[in-house]
C-alpha cells in the first residue's frame, strides 16, 4: 500500500507538463515536496486560504455539501489542489497545447 | 505628610525645643523633605546629641533641619514666635482629636513647651525607620555643620538619601509585610489544554463615593422636621444682622496639602476571542455532538479514573463551551482535541499516517486523473467525439461568422457528418484515415506482443488486455491489465503471471469479473474492484483444465429453459488441446465438455489434399481448436475455427457432431466473427494471409480477400455498419468498406517497421478502433471522413467483375449476385 502510493506519487511527479508537486499537512509545514521551501511553504499557505475559503462557501449553501477538488487554471499554469482535513495535495502543471 | 518643602522656611529661623515627653504619644515633625519620622526609640543618645544642638540653636539663621529622637517633640517656630510646626494630615489616634484644637491655640499665643501628641499611623511605619537613622547620623553631624548656611540643608538631605541599614533594628517592625514572590508553578502542557471553569458572580457593592442628597421629598416623612429646620434657619439668618448673639469671626482653615496616591498594579492581561459562525460550522457542531454524545462519554470514563460525575459534566459542557473558545473557523477541532484526548502523534508519525491514509491514496489517483485529462484533453474530446469549438478570430468582419459558427458547432452533433458528407460528396479532398489519437502503453508493456483485447460490459471506459506471445518459442512472461480511457499512462490494474496470456474477456452479468487464459492451458478468474493480484478462481488445479493453449474466452448468457434458470452465465473455452469446454462457477470452476474437436476426414471429394492425410498415422485425433463465435441470435449455435482450416457450426445440444463444416482456408483459422447486423453472415480470418466472408448456408466461402502477403492476425465487423470490418496482419490495419469496394481496402494503416499489429477491437460509442501491436502498445485510432452510410440502394454491380480470386467458378456468379443482393437488404439495418 504504501509502495502504492510512493510509485502513484513518482509517477505524478515525472508526468509531462509538471511543474512541482507537494503533499503539506495542515499546519502549513511540507511533507513531500519537489519544489524548493520557500516556494513550498508560500503555496501551501496561500492555497490553504484559499481552499478553506471555496471550502466555506460550498458548505454554506449546503451543509451537507463538501469541497472535494480545487483548479485553479492561470495563464501560465494549471494549479490542482486536492484539500483533505489534514494534508493538502497540490500539483502544478503547464500542459502545452 | 503635611510637610512643607524645606524651601519654604528657608528665611524663617528656626528654633528648635524639645520638651519632656510623655511615653506613650510620639511625634516626630521634621521639615525634611517628603519624610517624616516615627517610630518608638529607646535610644538616649539623640537626646543627647539634641542638647548639644540646642545650645548653638539660637543663633542659628540658617534653616537647620533637625531630627528628634523618639521621645522628644520638635517644635518650628518662626521668627515671631508662632509654631508652625507641621502636623500631619491622617490621625487615627481618638486622641489627637482633642489635641488639635489646643495646639492650634498654643501655636496662636507662640508657647515654647507646647506639646504635640500625634500619633502615627501604622502604616508610616516603613519610611520612618530608615529616615530614623538618618536623622540620628545627621544630628550627630549637625553640631558641627550648623553654621553652614544652606548648602547644609542640601547635605543632610544627601545623607538622607543614603540607606540606613544601621538603625533599623531600632525600630520595630510593624506589619513589614514582604510579599515574597511564590514559586512558579511549573504549568504543563495538559494544564493548558485543560478546560478551566471561570465562573464569574457579582461582587459585593462597593461604595466609592457617597453624595447625600440635600433634597427631600415633600411626602417623606422627615419633611415637617426639614421645613422646621428650614424655617429656623432662616428667622437665624434674618435676625444676625445686628444681634449680639452673633459675632463675625476669622477663620483660619487648613489647607490640606494634597497627597497624590498612585498605585500600580500588575498588568491586566486582556484576549480577544472570536468565532465565525457559519451555516456549516452549525451543522458540524450539530452533527458532531450527536455522534459524540455515546462514544464520548465512554472514552471519557475509560480515560480518567476519577470520579465519574465531574467528567461528564465536563463533557456535557464542553461543546457550548469550545465555541467560546476557538477563535478559528471551525469549532470541531477542539471538540475532537478533547474527547479523544489520548492520542498525540508527533510531528514525523503525523506525516507518515497521511502519506499512508486511504484518503489520500484516492486523492493521489483522481489528482493522476486530472493531470491526464489535461495532457490528453484533445484526444480524448476526439474519442469522446466531442465537437470541436473553434476560437473566434481577432478580425471584426469574421466575428460574426465564426460567432456563427460557434453556435452551430454547439448544436450540431450529428449535423457536422452531414456537413462532412456533403463535402465529401462534392469536393471530396480529405479521403478516410485513421488518425492515431494515443496509445495504451507504459514501462511494464513493453516488448510484450498483444494477444487480445476486450472491453467491459458495463463501463465503456474500462479495457482489459492480455500480453502474451503467441509462438512456444517465444514465450516470456505474461500480463493482463485494466487499462481506463482516463488514464493512458498507466493501467488500473496489473495481472503477472509467468504465462503468457492469450485471452481475456470481461463477464457479462458481474461485470466485475475478468477471465484470463493462459498459455499453459489455465484459465483464472481475477476481480477488478479489488487491488489484490491473487485470482479469484483458478483452473490448474482442475482435472479437466485445458493441456493446451487457451487461445479464446468468452461469457456466455445462455437461456437455460429446461432448468427452469432465467440467464445463466457460463464461460466458453477453447484451446488447443482440441476441447472446448464450458466453465461454470458454483463452488470453484466446473468443467463440461462442449466439443471436442475431431480431425475431420474430408468427405467431400473435393479436398483432394485430405485424402492423404487420411492414410498418415495421426497422432491425435484431436484438432486443436483456435477460435469461437457464438450466433448473436442464438447462443446454442457456434462456430468454431481449427487449426486445420475448418470452421465448423456445432451446437451446444450436441457434443459429438458437426451441424456443419465450411472449408475455405488452408491455414489454421485466427478468428471468426459473426455480422452484428447480418446475422447470416460471418468473417474469418486465417494464416493463410485471406479474409473470407461467408454465409451460414453455404459452405463455400463467399467473399474472400487477401490483400498482402502476410498473416492476418484478427478481424472485427464494426458496431455502426454492415459493411465495414478491420483487418490486423502483420504489417498493416486494413479497413474494409465493402459498400464502396471489395478489392481495395478503404483505409490502409502501415506499421512501423519491425512492428507487426496482432488484434483489433471496434470501440462500441464511439468512431475509433482499438489496435494491438507486437511492441506492447494499443494505439486508439480515431475512423476519420469515413463516408456515411447512403441507403442500402444501389450498388455498383459493375465494379465488382469478380469478388474472390480462387476457389470460386463462375457457375456460382449468379448466385452470387444474388446472395450479394440478399446482402445488401440486411444493410438496412444498419446504423450510422
Amino acid at each position: 500500500m504504501q509502495a502504492e502510493v510512493e510509485e502513484t506519487l513518482k509517477r505524478i511527479q515525472s508526468h509531462k507538463g509538471v511543474m512541482g508537486t507537494m503533499v503539506v499537512n495542515a499546519e502549513g509545514i511540507p511533507i513531500r515536496t519537489t519544489l524548493d521551501n520557500s516556494t513550498t511553504v508560500q503555496y501551501a499557505g496561500l492555497l490553504h486560504q484559499l481552499t478553506m475559503k471555496a471550502k466555506s462557501t460550498v458548505r454554506d449553501i449546503d451543509p451537507q455539501n463538501d469541497l472535494t477538488f480545487l483548479r485553479i487554471r492561470s495563464k501560465k499554469h494549471e494549479i490542482m489542489v486536492a484539500p483533505d482535513k489534514e494534508y493538502l495535495l497540490i500539483v502544478i502543471q503547464n500542459p502545452c497545447e | 505628610m503635611p510637610i512643607s518643602p524645606a524651601n519654604s522656611r528657608k528665611q524663617q529661623n528656626l528654633w528648635l525645643s524639645t520638651g519632656p515627653q510623655p511615653k506613650k504619644s510620639i511625634s516626630f515633625i521634621s521639615t525634611i523633605k517628603g519624610t517624616q519620622t516615627k517610630g518608638y526609640s529607646g535610644a538616649n543618645q539623640s537626646r543627647m546629641a539634641l542638647s548639644k544642638t540646642l545650645t548653638i540653636a539660637p543663633e542659628i539663621k540658617a534653616e537647620k533641619m533637625s531630627i528628634s529622637t523618639p521621645r522628644t517633640v520638635i517644635q518650628v517656630i518662626d521668627a515671631h514666635g508662632v509654631d508652625v510646626t507641621p502636623r500631619p494630615l491622617y490621625h487615627p489616634d481618638p486622641h489627637t482629636g482633642t489635641a488639635k484644637p489646643n495646639k492650634l491655640l498654643t501655636s496662636r499665643e507662640g508657647s515654647f513647651a507646647a506639646e504635640f501628641i500625634s500619633s502615627y499611623s501604622l502604616y508610616q511605619n516603613t519610611l520612618n525607620p530608615s529616615m530614623l537613622g538618618h536623622f540620628t547620623r545627621s544630628v550627630l553631624g549637625s553640631s558641627i555643620v550648623s553654621k553652614s548656611s544652606v548648602s547644609t540643608t542640601e547635605s543632610i538631605a544627601e545623607d538622607l538619601e543614603e540607606p540606613s541599614y544601621k538603625r533599623e533594628k531600632l525600630t520595630s517592625f510593624t506589619d513589614l509585610r514582604v510579599v515574597r514572590a511564590t514559586p512558579g508553578k511549573i504549568v504543563t502542557k495538559e494544564d493548558l489544554e485543560k478546560t478551566i471553569e471561570i465562573i464569574l458572580t457579582e461582587t459585593e457593592t462597593l461604595r466609592f463615593f457617597n453624595l447625600p442628597t440635600v433634597m427631600v421629598s415633600v411626602e417623606s416623612e422627615e419633611a415637617m422636621k426639614v421645613r422646621r429646620r428650614n424655617k429656623n434657619y432662616e428667622t437665624l439668618c434674618r435676625n444676625r444682622l445686628g444681634n449680639d448673639l452673633y459675632a463675625e469671626r476669622m477663620m483660619q482653615t487648613i489647607n490640606g496639602a494634597p497627597k497624590n496616591k498612585d498605585v500600580q498594579c500588575d498588568k491586566i492581561v486582556k484576549e480577544d476571542k472570536g468565532i465565525m459562525s457559519t451555516a456549516w460550522d452549525l451543522h458540524d457542531s450539530y452533527i458532531a455532538m450527536e455522534l459524540s454524545s455515546l462514544p464520548a462519554k465512554q472514552s471519557i470514563l475509560d480515560s480518567c479514573g476519577k470520579a465519574n460525575v465531574p467528567s461528564k459534566d465536563r463533557e456535557q459542557r464542553v461543546p457550548g463551551s469550545t465555541t467560546e473558545k476557538d477563535s478559528e473557523a471551525s469549532s470541531l477541532m477542539d471538540i475532537e482535541n478533547v474527547i479523544l484526548t489520548k492520542v498525540r502523534d508527533d510531528e514525523v508519525d503525523h506525516s507518515e499516517t497521511i502519506l499512508k491514509s486511504d484518503k489520500f491514496h484516492q486523492d493521489l489517483f483522481f489528482m493522476e486523473r486530472v493531470l491526464m485529462e489535461n495532457i490528453f484533453q484533445p484526444k480524448l474530446a476526439a474519442y469522446r467525439q466531442l465537437p470541436i469549438l473553434k476560437e473566434p478570430e481577432p478580425e471584426k468582419p469574421e466575428d460574426f461568422q465564426e460567432g456563427e459558427k460557434l453556435e452551430k458547432t454547439e448544436e450540431e452533433g450529428q449535423k457536422e457528418e452531414e456537413e462532412e458528407i456533403e463535402i465529401s460528396t462534392g469536393q471530396s479532398t480529405i479521403p478516410a484515415n485513421l488518425e492515431r489519437l494515443w496509445s495504451f502503453s507504459c514501462d511494464l508493456t513493453k516488448g510484450l506482443n498483444v494477444s487480445s483485447l476486450a472491453w467491459n460490459r458495463t463501463n465503456p471506459d474500462l479495457l482489459a488486455v492480455g500480453y502474451g506471445h503467441f509462438g512456444f518459442r517465444e514465450q516470456k512472461r505474461g500480463l493482463a491489465c485494466c487499462w481506463s480511457i482516463k488514464n493512458p499512462m498507466w493501467p488500473e490494474r496489473i495481472y503477472q503471471s509467468p504465462y503468457g496470456v492469450t485471452a481475456v474477456d470481461f463477464s457479462i452479468g458481474a461485470p466485475n469479473l475478468l477471465a484470463v487464459g493462459y498459455h499453459n492451458g489455465t484459465i483464472a478468474i481475477y476481480n477488478v474492484q479489488s487491488n489484490s493480484n491473487v485470482p479469484v478462481l483458478d483452473s490448474s488445479e482442475s482435472p479437466q483444465k485445458h493441456l493446451g493453449p487457451v487461445w479464446q474466452l468468452q461469457w456466455i448468457e445462455q437461456d437455460r429453459g429446461t432448468t427452469g434458470d432465467d440467464k445463466r452465465e457460463i464461460l466458453v473455452s477453447i484451446s488447443a488441446d482440441g476441447r472446448i469446454s464450458k466453465w461454470v462457477i458454483r463452488k470453484g470452476l466446473d468443467c463440461h465438455d462442449l466439443m471436442r474437436l475431431k480431425r475431420t476426414t474430408s468427405s467431400s471429394s473435393k479436398k483432394g489434399g485430405e485424402k492423404e492425410k487420411k492414410g498418415e498415422a495421426l497422432i491425435s485425433r484431436q484438432a486443436p481448436g483456435m477460435c469461437f463465435a457464438f450466433h448473436p441470435k442464438d447462443t446454442n449455435i457456434y462456430l468454431a475455427g481449427t487449426e486445420e482450416g475448418h470452421i465448423h457450426k456445432c451446437s451446444c445440444s450436441y457434443n459429438e457432431q458437426y451441424l456443419e463444416t465450411y472449408r475455405g482456408h488452408k491455414g489454421p483459422v485466427y478468428k471468426i466473427a459473426w455480422n452484428p447486423f447480418c446475422h447470416d453472415v460471418f468473417l474469418s480470418c486465417s494464416a493463410d494471409w485471406g479474409v473470407i466472408i461467408w454465409q451460414q448456408e453455404n459452405p463455400k466461402p463467399f467473399l474472400s480477400f487477401y490483400p498482402t502477403t502476410y498473416v492476418v492476425y484478427d478481424v472485427a465487423w464494426s458496431p455502426k455498419s454492415a459493411y465495414i470490418f478491420a483487418a490486423a496482419n502483420e504489417s498493416r490495419v486494413e479497413i474494409w468498406h465493402l459498400h464502396i469496394s471489395t478489392l481495395d481496402p478503404l483505409i490502409v494503416h502501415v506499421a512501423n517497421p519491425g512492428i507487426k499489429f496482432t488484434t483489433v477491437l471496434f470501440a462500441k460509442q464511439t468512431d475509433c478502433l482499438l489496435v494491438g501491436d507486437s511492441d506492447g502498445q494499443v494505439g486508439v485510432y480515431e475512423l476519420r471522413n469515413m463516408p456515411a452510410a447512403l441507403d442500402s440502394g444501389r450498388v455498383r454491380l459493375k465494379n465488382q467483375n469478380y469478388m474472390s480470386f480462387n476457389n470460386f467458378s463462375y457457375n456460382f456468379v449468379s448466385y452470387k449476385e444474388f446472395t450479394f443482393l440478399r446482402y445488401l437488404k440486411c444493410g438496412a439495418m444498419e446504423r450510422t
